[in-house]
């Protein structure tokens, strides 16, 4: 964690707190201290004050899906700025996925990320490695001698597993490893296109891969889960189908589900710029789709958010949609589009939004996601009135290939505080201010 | 003691396992001799073995039988002669006994169905293999102080429970005997939990011993086993499913129904070290299956007369 040379000690006070975990709603004190949330009340006193007066605090966000291009892509993004673009966006913890190059598939390689992340991240990063050598979903990674490097979970993200004999030789491994499995579920036969096999991609012209790619790889998924007992999370859940199939295995399987910020705000509709941009996997889908991921995450169906934060080099995304690299920008965002779209569009309450982005994550991950006194001092701050236009300027990420250029957004984080310490402040001389 | 062969251990009882014991026992103090004279046993392999070839072999010899084998090669099983089809052949030549080997899972129930002749399973498949569970409990024994000695010790079956016809075998022939059996082994090289197995499953070596574990039974990891399917690499099996010298300190006994890979799931300074049974269990194998002959033959009504 990078040392700002804040005090151990702070006392963010009359922040609009908001936190579903332990039901806090209204203004009032926090104080932190040693890392921890200390006190939480009214006229709390402390060295360091942060006047947070017309700001709301959450619990920090934890994003379980992020590629932060290290090793390998560091020309796209790596540990330092892929962490302050998550900071930037409220993130207090992150997950990140191995399909990196080299491959996160080697218990050394595990031990190195976990190294740098100590020294490089500003947020709590655990590490994914692969769930099968190469990701190419043959042979079975290291998983104990992985989990002993330091490996949080296992992961097939980027590609799926092609063979359900070996995804569920893959589930039984890692409940013995005692590690959580994150599933891409895709089915390759099915998806041979490069955006959703709708209407758009018919116009277009552009050759389109079914819901049933994503649909079929989910049901096998959720069924091998309930099957050999592992700990499963289904992530990028895309289509209105998946996310009832999840809902059918909730109390079936050890299994939770994710979705993104992109699937519940956006749709095929992008298709038609012919702008490879907006070329994500999985595909952006129809309106009935998105609205029905809404549905689902307000209905708790679906667990989390997640944002499959991708970084892209401008010459993998100004191409033609069927040769541009697939995946969104999307630790910064994430909260904005969401706020703009689904709470103020009346979709979803901001309860449970803080809710899908703070607590349940959180507690997937095993820390944050609560302002209990005594739990980690993970925080975000946001002003929900102000508007931003997202533009590469704007952006802390070393790439820029967000589907919400040009949108101006309303909603922004103005800090993000980790183990008591500020590693994202646009607070302006807030912070540190003197009691 | 009445039975028709022995096709599994599943249906024997204590008092069964404890009366084949103490009779392998008077065998190996040589109190009988000759039981088997007169009887004609069959050794019927169709797949390789080499202990349990010639342990049967010598079983059935030193007890005077006469003894015809049938390998996968040089005979009728290489011409592709049916399994039902040599045992009745032999049944019908006037063998006492049949001793078979199979590939298969079930050869043996069904090579009995259709011989009057008791069969003696040596290993079918992922099925049985009973006579090495009886001769595990016989070397067990003479460690541990008798049958009665057994008794709430605690054995951890460590390696490929799931294709391994050794662990169906000696899993009841454990339970029988009064012990606690606990399963290591990865999820893969598992039964499913919610099956018939409703035993404790551990993780590791280490697990096994902080259980409190007074015997390590280590199976053998097949070769077809270590392609990355199942388990992703010797090096991380052996790290936790390999028992080294440095478990050894617990004082638990260390078996191994053999062959061993050497490396894999037994590093090779343990192999003979003192505290291994392997052995005592190639040892035992030979008073233990004159014992099962002369049951199954009738030959032992006549010595105990």
């Amino acid at each position: 964690m990078l040392r700002n040379g804040y005090p151990a000690e702070l006392v963010v006070r009359q922040a609009n707190v908001l936190d579903p975990a332990t039901g806090l709603d209204g203004p009032m004190d926090v104080r932190l201290s040693s890392g921890r949330i200390a006190e939480v009340g009214e006229g709390l006193r402390g060295p360091r004050v942060l006047d947070a007066d017309g700001l709301h605090l959450f619990p920090g966000f934890v994003d379980v899906h992020a590629h932060w291009r290290t090793p390998g892509r560091e020309d796209e993004e790596d540990i330092e700025s892929g962490s302050a673009a998550a900071a930037a966006g409220g993130f207090t913890g992150v997950v990140m996925m191995p399909n990196t190059d080299p491959i996160v598939d080697r218990p050394v390689v595990v031990s190195g990320l976990v190294r740098r992340v100590e020294r490089e991240s500003r947020v709590r990063a655990r590490v994914s490695a692969a769930l099968h050598v190469g990701l190419a979903g043959e042979r079975l990674t290291e998983m104990r001698l992985l989990q002993q490097a330091g490996a949080f979970c296992v992961s097939d993200d980027g590609l799926g597993t092609a063979s359900a004999g070996v995804l569920r030789n893959g589930m039984l491994y890692a409940r013995s490893a005692r590690l959580p499995v994150i599933l891409h579920c895709e089915d390759h036969t099915l998806a041979t296109g490069v955006v959703h096999d709708g209407v758009a991609a018919s116009l277009a012209g552009i050759p389109g891969s079914p819901a049933s790619a994503e649909d079929a790889a989910t049901a096998t998924a959720l069924v091998l889960a309930a099957e050999t007992g592992a700990r499963v999370h289904i992530t990028h859940v895309s289509t209105a189908l998946s996310a009832a199939l999840v809902g059918f295995f909730r109390d079936r399987a050890d299994v939770t589900a994710d979705t993104t910020p992109h699937h519940l705000t956006l749709t095929e509709e992008l298709v038609s710029t012919l702008d490879g941009l907006y070329r994500v996997n999985p595909p952006l889908r129809p309106e009935y789709d998105r609205a029905g991921l809404g549905m689902a995450l307000r209905d708790r169906v679906l667990d989390f958010v997640a944002t499959d934060h991708a970084p892209h080099a401008s010459e993998e995304k100004e191409l033609p949609i069927e040769e541009a690299a697939p995946g969104f920008l999307g630790h910064e965002t994430a909260f904005a589009a969401l706020y703009t779209d689904l709470i103020l569009g009346g979709k979803l309450s901001l309860m449970r939004l803080v809710e899908t982005m703070s607590c349940a994550p959180g507690r997937w991950v095993g820390t944050g996601g609560s302002l209990a006194v005594g739990a980690p001092a993970d925080l975000t701050l946001v002003d929900l009135s102000e508007e931003w236009t997202v533009g590469s300027a704007t952006l802390v990420s070393r790439s820029s290939n967000s589907p919400y250029l040009g949108r101006t957004l309303k909603g922004r984080v103005v800090g993000t505080i980790v183990g008591g310490e500020p590693v994202h402040d646009r607070t302006g001389a807030r912070f540190g201010a003197r009691a | 003691m009445e039975t028709k062969g022995l096709l599994t251990l599943e249906d024997v009882g204590r008092e069964d396992i404890r009366e084949i014991l103490d009779l392998a026992r008077a065998f190996a103090k040589g109190r009988v001799r000759d039981a088997l004279e007169g009887k004609t046993v069959c050794l019927a392999f169709f797949e390789a073995s080499t202990r349990t070839a010639v342990s049967f072999e010598l079983a059935a010899r030193r007890s005077g039988a006469h003894v015809i084998s049938l390998s996968e090669k040089g005979s009728a099983i290489a011409k592709g002669e049916s399994l039902v089809d040599t045992v009745v052949t032999l049944d019908r030549l006037g063998a006492d006994a049949i001793v078979l080997r199979h590939q298969a899972a079930g050869a043996a129930a069904l090579a009995a169905r259709h011989t009057s002749a008791p069969v003696i399973n040596a290993g079918d498949g992922c099925g049985q293999h009973p006579t090495q569970a009886l001769l595990d409990l016989y070397a067990l024994c003479e460690a541990l102080g008798g049958f009665e000695g057994l008794q709430n010790r605690r054995v951890a079956i460590i390696g490929d429970v799931l294709h391994s016809r050794v662990a169906r075998s000696v899993i009841p022939a454990f339970l029988q005997a009064g012990m606690e059996v606990a399963l290591v082994a990865p999820r893969t090289l598992l039964p499913p939990d919610e099956g018939a197995l409703d035993l404790t499953v551990l993780t590791s070596v280490d697990e096994a011993l902080e259980w409190g574990a007074d015997v390590l039974y280590m199976l053998r990891l097949q070769k077809e086993r270590m392609t990355g399917a199942r388990i992703p690499s010797v090096a991380e099996y052996s790290r936790f499913y390999g028992v080294s010298r440095r478990h050894l300190d617990s004082g638990a006994l260390v078996m191994h129904p053999g062959p061993v890979n050497r490396g894999v799931e037994i590093s090779g300074d343990v192999v003979l070290d003192a505290s291994s049974l392997i052995p005592d269990q190639v040892a035992a194998g030979v008073c233990v299956r004159s014992a099962v002959l002369a049951l199954t033959t009738g030959a032992a009504q006549s010595v105990a007369a």
